[in-house]
């Protein structure tokens, strides 16, 4: 026993270094005495922690899926690559906080340590074999991004932000609890893979429990996503929470929740029957709904971030397509889409927080004329706002095509075409700050501080893969090919 | 002899009240409370299903976890409720309506 834990613990190294990380963060911000030279230490560590889980979890795709701490955890190319695709989301945050003033100086320390416990969470949760490591996993999250939401102390919005969080996530949970403990109790185990093998032999009775209780069990991860019944809180936090936060916030939880709902969709959802017709049912209206509120909302908005907000909203609604076909097509597709995603959202959200930190506000008029000023910014930007609607040749119009083929192979017309309508709906709204950056006179002639040539250098850097993955794409798909989800 | 039906019965109830609490009342100590209270309905759902059903440990492992965590849980939101409270000077739910527009 005890040496199968040893055994076990090899296999774990990305989140024990992320834990290591964190820790180490602790003590660093605990000791420093001079404040600028302790926070440049601080911020140098975290990057170098954060990186060496990066390389490890690389290291970990493409190998044999493995069950850890006995069969709780799954340890799979799937789960490394959902892995990888948060601990960059955080580097990118990481990055955008050292940058940013919408952040006070001295709790930027604080919002690295409980960003890298938000990912230690995440990573929990992508790869959950077992109901009490999902519970865990999305708590680790929850927890402490109701504390992420409102860090800006003394903040009217901040703190009504982290309140309103702390309150649907204390409902949603309790839910999803509540949907755990019946499943248990008709199933007889907590284990995924046991409970997959209990569920090819259900009865009609034990379905009639089991279908409402898996209902409230996806309240849990619907919330953590941010999908449509469930989305309230999402453009509210995203608006109160400081810049860096909400740019965390539109990529770790998500992809945590997405790769959580994957495993839980592909190991107990797999075989046909009216559990399956029942979760596809559920997935196929929550997507539909999450994209066309998601993107509606999202016109009339005046704030780029809370715009920005929405669409994310929608952008889940589409990934949550690629999860509700339950084929490794999807899968594939999902991690393709995730990845594109997070470089479209972190370039988008680092100009829109140098431009606010400027102004102090983050209004659409803010933009106008930017190509005039900032060239290079204003491409950079234009290329993601043409990503984020789908036009092609970049990434974003590649992970859409994949999503789409996906759905096609499995004849789900109608979700098709209602995805097709969105992408135009969309194209309103991101060419409207396009129009604004490019045809407008700018306002002014000042300089914005915020875009020095190392930040430049960034944004362009986080670009590139924008538009490398919309045309040498196959590689990555290779990549995620090897990707697997653990079927038994 | 209590049976496992008065359990669920109790911990249904326990779980609807939480619910109505969450949507009636507007005080947000009282709202915490409502979550406690469906935390603790899914905990007694595990102890009871393990306790007549299955014979394994899972579900009090479960239990205990729930308590540990609503614990976690309710310290993180009091911290936030203290915070609001210092700068708004109330805890009612209508007054945090700064983000909607």
């Amino acid at each position: 026993m005890g040496q199968n834990y040893l055994a076990s613990l090899s296999h774990f190294i990305p989140e024990l270094l992320a834990c290591l990380t964190m820790f180490g963060l602790i003590l660093i911000e605990a000791t420093y005495k001079e404040e600028q030279k302790g926070r440049g230490f601080l911020f140098l560590a975290a990057g170098l922690g954060l990186a060496s889980v990066t390389v490890f979890s690389f290291f970990a795709l493409g190998k044999e899926p493995v069950a850890i701490f006995t069969n709780s955890l799954i340890i799979d190319s799937f789960s490394s690559s959902m892995k990888m695709i948060m601990v960059l989301g955080t580097l990118g945050a990481v990055y955008l906080t050292s940058q940013s003033s919408d952040i006070e100086g001295n709790l930027k320390p604080e919002f690295i340590i409980m960003a890298t416990g938000v990912l230690v969470g995440g990573m929990l949760l992508s790869s959950a074999n077992n109901m009490l490591v999902l519970f865990i996993g999305i708590e680790t999250l929850s927890i402490l991004s109701y504390v992420l939401a409102s860090l800006k102390k003394g903040d009217e919005r901040s703190s009504e932000a982290g309140l309103k969080y702390s309150l649907y996530g204390g409902i949603s949970s309790g839910i999803m609890l509540f949907g755990m403990s019946h499943i248990y109790g008709v199933v007889g185990t907590i284990n995924f893979t046991e409970i997959a093998i209990v569920l090819k032999s259900v009865d009609q009775t034990q379905i009639a429990i089991l279908l409402p209780a898996f209902l409230f069990f996806f309240v849990g991860i619907g919330y953590k996503i941010a999908c449509v019944p469930f989305h309230m809180w999402a453009p509210d936090v995203y608006e109160g929470s400081p810049l860096p936060v909400t740019t965390f916030f539109s990529i770790v939880p998500k992809v945590a929740g997405l790769a959580a709902l994957i495993r839980v969709s592909q190991t107990f959802f797999a075989t046909p029957g009216a559990l399956n017709i029942g979760w596809v049912g559920v997935l196929s209206i929550v997507a539909a709904l999450t994209m066309t509120v998601g993107n509606v909302s999202a016109i009339g908005q005046r704030s780029v971030k809370r715009m920005l907000a929405y669409s994310s909203i929608s952008h889940a609604g589409m990934m949550l397509m690629g999860v509700l076909v339950i084929s490794e097509l999807g899968t594939r597709s999902v991690i393709f889409y995730s990845v594109a995603y997070l470089f479209m959202t972190l370039v988008a959200f680092y100009v829109v927080s140098f431009v606010s930190d400027k102004y102090g506000n983050d209004h659409f008029e803010r933009f106008t004329g930017l190509v005039f000023r900032y060239p290079l910014m204003a491409i950079a930007m234009c290329i993601v706002m043409f990503s984020l609607a789908g036009i092609p040749p970049f990434s974003g119009f590649v992970a859409k095509f994949h999503i789409f083929t996906a759905l096609l192979v499995k004849k789900y017309y109608v979700l098709a075409v209602i995805a097709g309508l969105n992408s135009v709906v969309s194209l309103y709204y991101y060419l409207k700050i396009v129009r604004l950056m490019m045809l407008k006179d700018a306002e002014s002639t000042e300089s914005i501080s915020g875009f020095s040539i190392m930040n430049q250098s960034a944004v362009l850097a986080l670009t590139i893969p924008v538009v490398i993955l919309g045309i040498f794409w196959e590689k990555l798909i290779i990549m995620a090919d090897g990707a697997k989800v653990f079927l038994q | 002899m209590i049976s496992l039906s008065s359990y669920l019965f109790i911990s249904f109830t326990l779980f609807v009240a939480g619910i109505a609490v969450m949507i009636a009342r507007k005080n947000i100590i009282a709202m915490m409370l409502g979550i406690e209270l469906i935390l603790n309905s899914a905990a007694l759902n595990f102890a009871a299903y393990t306790r007549f059903i299955n014979n394994n440990l899972e579900g009090h492992l479960m239990s205990l976890f729930i308590i540990v965590i609503a614990a976690a849980e309710a310290a993180v939101g009091l911290a936030i409720v203290i915070r609001f409270f210092q700068i708004k000077e109330t805890i009612h739910i209508d007054d945090a309506a700064q983000l909607q527009s």
